[in-house]
C-alpha cells in the first residue's frame, strides 16, 4: 500500500536539497560501523520492524506484539517492535540493509519483494507454513510473495480496488448503474461520464494529486492488463516492446480521453471528493469503503473497475512480512511471522483497525460484512481475477517511469511517444543490473 | 625560534585535533568510501558484494541521455535564477536600505518565504499554479485572466513547468541574497557617498560608480552562491512537478537520488555525487580566481 493521502506527509520527513548527498555520505558513514553485533542469548528476542499507519493501525499491532509476547513468555520469545513513518520506508530499509543492521523480521510493500529477494535481503519462509496453512491465504497474497517457485512473504491483509458511484447522482443524469456485481465496459463508463457531465455533474474522481508514484501503477495497471498488455515481459527483465505495445497505446489512449473531456480533474485539490458530494464516481480502493458508507449510506453503490472486453482486471497487493536473511534465530522469528498473519491472532486485529481485506479465508467469518456490498466484490476480485504488480528488481524504477508517464498522458502528451520514452529509461536501469540467479521466471 | 613560538608549534595540533577528528570521521572519510565506491557495481542493497568496474559508471553517466538532461535542466534553471535573482536583490537591497521602520518592515516581508520550510512553499504553489478546470483555478491563472491573458497548466507544459519553477524559486530565495546585499551597502564608507554627492554624482551614476565596484566581492560572492544553491535543486521538481512533464525538470540531485534509492545502484549514484562534487567544486574555484583578481 502507499499514502493515501499524500497531505498526511509530515513536511519533516521530506528529503531537503542536497539529502541525496547527504544519504551518500550517511550510508558510507553508517556502513563503516556495520559489523554485526554481538547479541544477548539468554532471551530470544526477534527485532520486528513495521511501517507507521494510521493511529488505530498502530495501537492493533502494538496489541498483537503484547499477546504474542505473553503467549510465548515461557519458551523466552520476545517480540520488539519499532514502528517508522511509511513514507520513504523503503529507503529506511535500504539504508538498513546496507548498514547490515536489518531486524529480524519486517513489513515491506508488496511489489518490493522481488528486489529485496534478488539482493538477497530475504529469506525463504516456505518451510514455515505447511501447505494446508498456505492454502488457506487468499490467492492473491500467496502470488505478491511467491518468487521463483518459492514464498518470501506473507500479509495479513490485501487490497482492492473498486468504481465507488452515488445512486442518486447516477440517477439524476439517467444512468443506470450495471447489475449486480458486473462493471461496465470502457464504452458504457464513458457513456455514463458523457451523460453525467450533461447533466451538470462532475462524473468521477481519478485522484491525480497523489503524490506516491505507487498510486499510478496500482490504480491503473488494471487498464493495461484488461486490455490485454502487460507492464513487463514475464522473464521480469523487459519492458522494451512490452510497455509501449499496440494494445497499452490504445488502453491509455481511452484513458487519456477521460481526462481530455474533462470527465476527471488533472489537477484536483480536494482528496475526497466523492464524499464531498463533488463527483458522481470514486475511482478508489478499499480504504475509503468505511468514510463512503459513512457519508452515503444507502446511495452508495460499487461495481469493479470498467475494463476492456474479456479482461476484466483488478488490483491487489499490500504490506506483507518477510524474514530477514541474517535473522538471528529464524525459528523465533518464523513463530512472528505465523501470529502475525494467524488469522485469530494477527489477521482480525489489524483488520479491524485499517479495514483491510483479510488475507486468510478463515478469518472471513469475523467479517459479516463482506456478505455485502461493496466487500463482497472486494473478496471476490482477490480471489478471481485480480494481478499482483510486477514482481521485477526493478520494480521502483519501473514504477516512477510508469507514473511520470501517466501522468505526461493525463495532462495530454502523446501515448505511444511518451510510453517509448519510459520503455527505453526502465530497460536501461534493468539492464545495469546483472541479471538475478535468484529470480528466473517469475509465476504469474 | 622563540620560547613561546616553540610551545605554540607543540601546543597547536592538540587544537585542532578535535576538529580534524571530527572532520576525517564525518567528512572526510565517507566520501573517500563514496568514491571508492563509484568504482564499483555496489548495490545499496548488498554493498559488500561489489565488483571493480573502473571509470565505468563515470562514462556510464556521461553517455547516459537522462543524466546529461538532469545536468542541462538544472544549468537551464541556474541560468534563469541567477542573473535575476542577483539583480532582483541587488535593486531590492538598494531600495530597502533605509534606517525608517517602515522599511525594516518590507525587509522582514522580502526575507519571510527563505524563512519557511521549501516542501510547505512547494505544497503551495503547486496549488497557486493549477490549471483551469471545471470548478477551480489556480489563483495565477485567477490573475492572468483578469488581465485578459490565456491561462496554462504550468507544471504539466514542457515549455513552462521549468521556469514555473524559476520563478517561484526566486521568490523564495531572494531574500536571502538581499540581505546579504544589505550588509554589504552597509559597508560602504559614508564618505564615498558625499564625496561622489559632492562631486555632483547622480543616484545612478553613484550606484554605478560608487556602490557596484565598492560591492563587488560580495557581488561574486552572492553569485556563486546563488549558482551552487541553484545547482543543488531537488524539493522543487521533486515535490512540484516529479521530475516532469517528461523529465524536462528533473534535476541532478533528484537523479542521485533517484539512483541512491530507487534504482539502489550506489556504484552508480556515488559516481553522479563525485561528479557533482567536482562541477561544484569548479563553480567555486572561478569565484575564488574572480575574488582574489580583486583584492591583488
Amino acid at each position: 500500500m502507499w499514502l493515501p493521502y499524500s497531505h498526511h506527509v509530515p513536511a519533516a520527513f521530506l528529503p531537503r536539497s542536497g539529502g541525496a548527498i547527504t544519504g551518500i555520505l550517511l550510508i558510507a558513514l553508517v556502513h563503516l560501523s556495520g559489523c554485526d553485533r554481538p547479541t544477548p542469548t539468554s532471551a530470544r528476542v526477534v527485532r520486528v520492524w513495521c511501517h507507521q499507519g494510521q493511529e488505530a493501525e498502530n495501537h492493533a499491532m502494538r496489541d498483537i506484539a503484547a499477546a504474542f509476547n505473553s503467549a510465548y513468555a515461557a519458551e523466552g520469545v520476545r517480540a520488539e517492535i519499532v514502528f517508522f513513518p511509511d513514507f520513504q520506508y523503503t529507503e529506511k530499509i535500504a539504508i538498513a540493509a546496507a548498514a547490515r543492521d536489518l531486524p529480524d523480521t519486517f513489513d515491506l510493500d508488496g511489489p518490493l519483494v522481488a528486489r529485496l529477494v534478488d539482493a538477497g535481503v530475504l529469506q525463504a519462509i516456505d518451510r514455515w507454513f505447511t501447505a494446508a496453512e498456505q492454502a488457506d491465504f487468499l490467492p492473491s497474497i500467496l502470488e505478491q510473495g511467491t518468487i521463483n517457485g518459492h514464498l518470501f512473504a506473507l500479509g495479513s491483509f490485501d487490497s482492492a480496488m473498486v468504481l465507488y458511484y452515488d445512486r442518486a447522482m447516477l440517477a439524476q443524469a439517467g444512468v443506470t448503474p450495471p447489475p449486480n456485481d458486473s462493471g461496465w465496459t470502457w464504452g458504457e463508463f464513458i457513456d455514463a461520464c458523457r451523460r453525467l457531465k450533461a447533466a451538470g455533474l462532475e462524473p468521477v474522481a481519478m485522484h491525480l494529486d497523489e503524490s506516491a508514484d505507487e498510486w499510478y501503477t496500482y490504480a491503473f495497471s488494471p487498464i493495461i492488463w484488461s486490455g490485454g498488455g502487460d507492464l513487463i515481459a514475464p522473464d521480469q527483465r523487459r519492458v522494451q516492446g512490452v510497455l509501449a505495445s499496440q494494445q497499452n497505446v490504445r488502453s491509455l489512449d481511452a484513458w487519456q480521453a477521460v481526462f481530455r473531456e474533462k470527465y476527471a480533474s488533472t489537477d484536483p485539490v480536494d482528496p475526497n471528493p466523492f464524499d464531498h458530494d463533488k463527483v458522481a464516481m470514486d475511482w478508489s480502493g478499499h480504504w475509503m469503503a468505511r468514510p463512503h458508507l459513512a457519508h452515503k449510506g444507502e446511495k452508495l453503490g460499487a461495481m469493479p473497475l470498467p475494463g476492456f472486453g474479456t479482461n476484466p482486471s483488478a488490483p491487489c497487493g499490500s504490506w506483507c512480512w518477510g524474514m530477514a536473511r541474517t535473522a538471528r534465530d529464524p525459528e523465533a522469528a518464523a513463530l512472528w511471522l505465523k501470529w502475525v498473519t494467524d488469522s485469530r491472532n494477527g489477521v482480525e486485529p489489524i483488520v479491524r483497525a485499517n479495514g483491510a481485506v483479510p488475507a486468510r479465508r478463515s478469518a472471513f467469518a469475523a467479517f459479516p460484512e463482506y456478505e455485502r456490498p461493496p466487500y463482497n466484490l472486494f473478496k471476490r476480485q482477490l480471489e478471481t481475477n485480480a494481478h499482483p504488480r510486477p514482481q521485477t528488481p526493478g520494480y521502483a524504477a519501473l514504477t516512477r517511469g510508469f507514473a511520470a508517464a501517466l501522468r505526461d498522458i493525463a495532462h495530454g502528451a502523446e501515448v505511444p511517444t511518451r510510453l517509448q520514452m519510459t520503455e527505453k529509461e526502465i530497460q536501461a536501469v534493468i539492464d545495469r543490473r546483472p541479471a538475478s540467479t535468484t529470480i528466473a521466471e517469475a509465476p504469474r | 625560534m622563540t620560547a613561546w613560538k616553540k610551545s605554540y608549534a607543540r601546543a597547536a595540533p592538540w587544537f585542532l585535533l578535535p576538529a580534524l577528528i571530527l572532520l576525517s570521521l564525518f567528512v572526510v572519510w565517507p566520501l573517500v568510501r563514496a568514491s571508492l565506491w563509484s568504482f564499483t557495481n555496489a548495490d545499496l542493497l548488498n554493498p559488500a558484494q561489489k565488483q571493480w568496474v573502473g571509470a565505468g559508471n563515470y562514462g556510464g553517466l556521461l553517455a547516459d541521455a537522462q543524466f546529461r538532461q538532469a545536468f542541462g535542466n538544472t544549468a537551464l534553471f541556474a541560468l534563469l535564477v541567477v542573473p535575476i535573482q542577483v539583480t532582483l536583490a541587488f535593486v531590492l537591497a538598494l531600495w530597502v536600505n533605509r534606517p525608517e521602520p517602515a522599511w525594516r518592515w518590507l525587509r522582514v516581508v522580502f526575507f519571510v518565504p527563505t524563512v519557511v520550510s521549501m516542501p510547505v512553499l512547494a505544497v503551495l504553489w503547486t496549488i497557486l499554479y493549477q490549471p483551469a478546470q471545471r470548478t477551480e483555478m489556480g489563483l495565477i491563472n485567477v490573475a492572468l485572466t483578469t488581465v485578459g491573458l490565456p491561462t496554462r497548466a504550468w507544471l504539466h507544459d514542457p515549455h513552462w513547468a521549468l521556469p514555473a519553477l524559476a520563478f517561484m524559486s526566486l521568490w523564495q530565495g531572494v531574500g536571502l541574497q538581499m540581505m546579504i546585499f544589505l550588509a554589504g551597502l552597509q559597508g560602504v564608507p559614508a564618505e564615498l557617498h558625499e564625496a561622489s554627492r559632492i562631486d555632483g554624482a547622480n543616484a545612478f551614476q553613484r550606484v554605478v560608480h560608487v556602490i557596484i565596484p565598492a560591492l563587488r566581492n560580495t557581488i561574486v560572492f552572492v553569485v556563486t552562491v546563488t549558482t551552487i544553491l541553484a545547482f543543488r535543486l531537488f524539493v522543487q521538481p521533486y515535490l512540484m512537478t516529479h521530475g516532469g512533464p517528461a523529465n524536462r525538470t528533473r534535476s541532478l540531485i533528484q537523479s542521485i537520488y533517484e539512483t541512491t534509492f530507487l534504482g539502489q545502484e550506489l556504484g552508480r549514484a556515488c559516481a553522479a555525487a563525485i561528479l557533482f562534487l567536482a562541477w561544484v567544486g569548479l563553480l567555486t574555484l572561478l569565484q575564488r580566481y574572480f575574488s582574489r583578481e580583486d583584492r591583488a
